[in-house]
């Protein structure tokens, strides 16, 4: 049952692109840096005049777990977190099913990869990293609570 | 995928026999030079045989990213664009900000030294260790911002280009090399050697990881800095309001480089608030924490303190709008913002004595004409008319006779960039006076002195004591000599210079902070004293480099006479001027702190040293 699941939000207004986020992440992650290997993607167009971030939404009923043909996509019961493990071929399907982008893929070693929202650590660490407060990690509004009727009401 | 990779590969690109070859830098010139401005200055020194013509494929330009390009470091985006300059025909060395050093690292190159000349315009693609060299006829002739928006439509979004618009393609001496909409590495003509090569872009694409030695160190240190500099005052006024945030200060001063430094205060118009009515948002290079880039409303990015005035002020220009317009369309051509404002303003003040007619010039010149700026930008991207000869820059001076030179606002031939009158600051004026690449403010801005800050405070940064005013000629060449340094060291770590102790403020990261992100980096380790001694070999490796290629010793460390003999008109600045005797004992102090004799040359040990290391593999 999921409950009080907490989210990374992105503010696209207060980002100015310096990509730290997605750098960091490929740190603390895999120990080398590079913000295409981050699990947040920031697509910044400087003629476009555009800043976007895409980042896994851990979704209810996430696609990704049910296109994933060797099921190496699992949701956390609890925390409602959604993770990818090394079994992981490099089909890329998870990618092309994603309706926001939260799915990258790591060429060299040819896996794809996706927020954990760093449940090793003390909390996500794009989140700490942002120089601009453009990220926020707090909980889902449109989070699942409990039914007030837990039984059927009808006498 | 391997975490382990060189610390430093160089591909060695021969565009005449299109080539590639790689070379590893050992780590003996790593302990020496550092990295990016460092080791590209060692790499000139190797490639570049002495006295060859800068236009001429005999010239070595070499893109050099830093020991901490690319890794979390604060503000770590930065690489330098190295060549023999055509403006000056003395070193050409230049920093560039934005995303593409970062990216030339991932992509498996730590430098790009580029020889020879393609027979036809090419651009070189950069992929996870592999260098293809392509045909650049699609774009060839297009500006910067259309060269970018068109390989990024051929190639995919997700790369980073670095290119010449048209002005380099012409060759104008001044060009400079650009990278996204305003990040250029504008200073000493690169782009022209870029034309001279038929180099139009260079993209790269990189999906390896940069390997970390302690990554979870590397993001607490990353996050503890970040914490740190943003405490900041002027680093969150930079991140509001961008570089215009000076205007108001040198303006009230009356330090403003007016009318080509006849007058020295304008109008309100430029202040950062004006400014600010046209910004669209505040951009961020990569791994930046001060964000300082404006993203304009009129489709362009900036302008900086330097465009607002070199554009504006110095050729007259007074609406906030015109300013915006003139240095959009200049950052797309391709040409250096501080050279054209000197030249245009220089051109003006030709034309008022007489030495330019109105048949030579095309038409009429004066200050405050917008329009006729305007028609000049375009005509010296594309060599038509008087533009064909303004893009000689400095060099005309043999033509209109060596008296111009006194109202050239410019040293060993290249223009000043700073916007600051230094008649009044003399540590300012040493600065740009002995700076390695001509008149430039980049290479030391010393400032912290004056801020008004406790005795013993500025005792513990200097070393001794050093005198507050700003007006005295005592201990300002020790002032100039610590700015100088550390910001060589800056330089050659990739790192901007805004949040480099001594830039503006007296906190932001010094050596020890240096010290901390290079070992947790890469796993080297460095002394205080090493960084130091890194720094001054780097500033005399670059004065050997002037000796040999021009003869540069005292006579040529010195500044336009307007700054001599004409004191300052207006406001607090009011009757400034640099006294000659004074300045000479500054500069006689100068060199004794490096080292240097009399006549500013390096000692024999130290060419004997700087030779030894250039035979290293």
């Amino acid at each position: 049952m999921i409950t009080k699941q907490k989210l990374v939000y992105c503010r696209p207004t207060l980002c100015s692109g310096c990509r730290i986020c997605a750098n960091a992440c490929a740190v603390a992650h895999d120990g080398v840096a590079n913000p295409r290997l981050g699990r947040i993607a920031i697509h910044q167009n400087l003629l476009e005049r555009y800043e976007f971030q895409e980042l896994c939404r851990h979704c209810e009923d996430a696609p990704c777990i049910d296109a994933c043909m060797v099921g190496c996509i699992e949701e956390d019961e609890g925390t409602g977190i959604i993770t990818n493990d090394d079994r992981c071929v490099g089909c890329w399907m998870c990618v092309m099913v994603c309706p926001y982008g939260g799915m990258r893929r790591d060429l060299a070693k040819q896996v794809a990869i996706k927020c954990d929202q760093c449940k090793d650590l003390s909390g996500p660490v794009c989140v700490d990293v942002c120089p601009n407060g453009a990220l926020v990690y707090k909980e889902r509004e449109d989070a699942r609570v409990e039914p007030f009727f837990a039984g059927p009401t009808v006498a | 995928m391997e975490n382990s990779r060189p610390l430093c590969i160089n591909a060695v690109v021969n565009l005449s026999d299109r080539t590639v070859e790689l070379v590893e830098t050992q780590e003996e010139a790593i302990r020496n030079f550092l990295g990016g401005r460092g080791l590209n200055v060692y790499y000139l020194y190797k490639y570049l045989k002495p006295q060859s013509d800068p236009l001429s494929p005999d010239n070595v330009l070499i893109l050099g990213t830093g020991l901490l390009t690319g890794t979390i470091a604060p503000n770590s985006g930065r690489h330098s664009i190295t060549c023999k300059s055509p403006e000056s025909g003395i070193l050409g060395d230049s920093n560039i900000g934005g995303f593409f050093g970062p990216e030339m690292r991932f992509a498996g190159f730590d430098r790009l030294i580029i020889l020879g000349k393609a027979d036809a315009p090419v651009y070189l693609y950069l992929e996870d260790g592999k260098i293809e060299i392509r045909d650049a006829s699609p774009y060839w002739g297009l500006t910067c911002n259309q060269t970018e928006r068109k390989i990024r439509y051929d190639l995919g979004s997700d790369i980073e280009v670095e290119c010449i618009g048209p002005a380099g393609e012409k060759m104008v001496r001044f060009a400079c090399t650009r990278s996204g909409i305003k990040n250029a590495a504008g200073r000493c003509g690169t782009g022209a050697v870029w034309g001279s090569k038929n180099l139009k872009a260079v993209v790269a694409r990189g999906t390896r990881g940069l390997p970390v030695k302690d990554p979870q160190g590397m993001i607490e240190k990353y996050i503890e800095l970040r914490d740190y500099l943003q405490q900041s005052r002027v680093i969150s006024v930079l991140g509001r309001v961008g570089t215009p945030l000076l205007y108001d200060v040198s303006n009230y001063l009356g330090a403003i480089r007016t009318h080509n430094s006849q007058q020295t205060v304008f109008f309100d118009t430029l202040n950062a608030e004006e400014v600010h009515k046209y910004v669209n948002k505040m951009l961020s290079c990569y791994g930046c924490v001060v964000h300082c880039r404006h993203r304009n409303t009129l489709g362009g990015e900036g302008p900086e303190y330097t465009a607002e005035v070199l554009l504006g002020a110095n050729i007259g220009v007074a609406d906030t709008r015109q300013i915006i317009d003139l240095n959009n369309i200049v950052n797309d051509l391709g040409l250096d913002v501080s050279s054209t404002g000197t030249y245009i303003a220089w051109a003006i003040e030709l034309f008022e004595r007489g030495y330019l007619d109105e048949k030579t010039a095309g038409r009429v010149l004066r200050f405050g004409d917008y329009e006729m700026a305007r028609e000049l930008i375009y005509d010296i991207a594309y060599r038509r008319g008087l533009g064909d000869m303004l893009a000689e820059g400095s060099r005309l001076v043999d033509r209109f006779g060596p008296e111009t030179a006194d109202f050239l606002i410019a040293i060993k031939g290249l223009p000043q960039s700073d916007p600051h009158d230094v008649r009044y600051l003399k540590a300012f004026a040493l600065g740009i006076a002995t700076s390695s690449r001509g008149a430039d403010h980049l290479r030391s801005r010393p400032t912290l002195e004056i801020l008004d800050l406790p005795a013993s405070f500025t005792e513990q940064i200097y070393g001794e004591p050093v005198d507050p005013n700003p007006t005295s000629y005592r201990s300002k060449a020790r002032v100039v000599t610590f700015s100088e340094t550390i910001f060589a060291v800056v330089d050659c770590l990739g790192i901007c210079k805004f949040i480099c102790h001594g830039f503006n403020s007296p906190r932001n990261l010094n050596y020890d902070h240096f010290r901390e992100l290079i070992k947790l980096a890469t796993g080297l380790e460095f002394s205080k004293e090493e960084l130091v001694e890194g720094g001054q070999r780097v500033i005399d490796q670059e004065r050997l480099i002037n000796y040999q290629e021009k003869g540069i010793t005292r006579q040529d460390d010195t500044l336009p006479a307007r700054y001599f003999d004409e004191p300052m008109p207006s406001a607090r600045a009011k009757g400034s001027r640099i006294d000659r005797q004074s300045f000479s004992q500054m500069l006689d102090e100068y060199y004794a702190l490096h080292g240097w004799d009399k006549e500013g040359m390096l000692p024999p040990e130290r060419v004997a040293e700087l030779n030894r290391l250039k035979d290293l593999i």
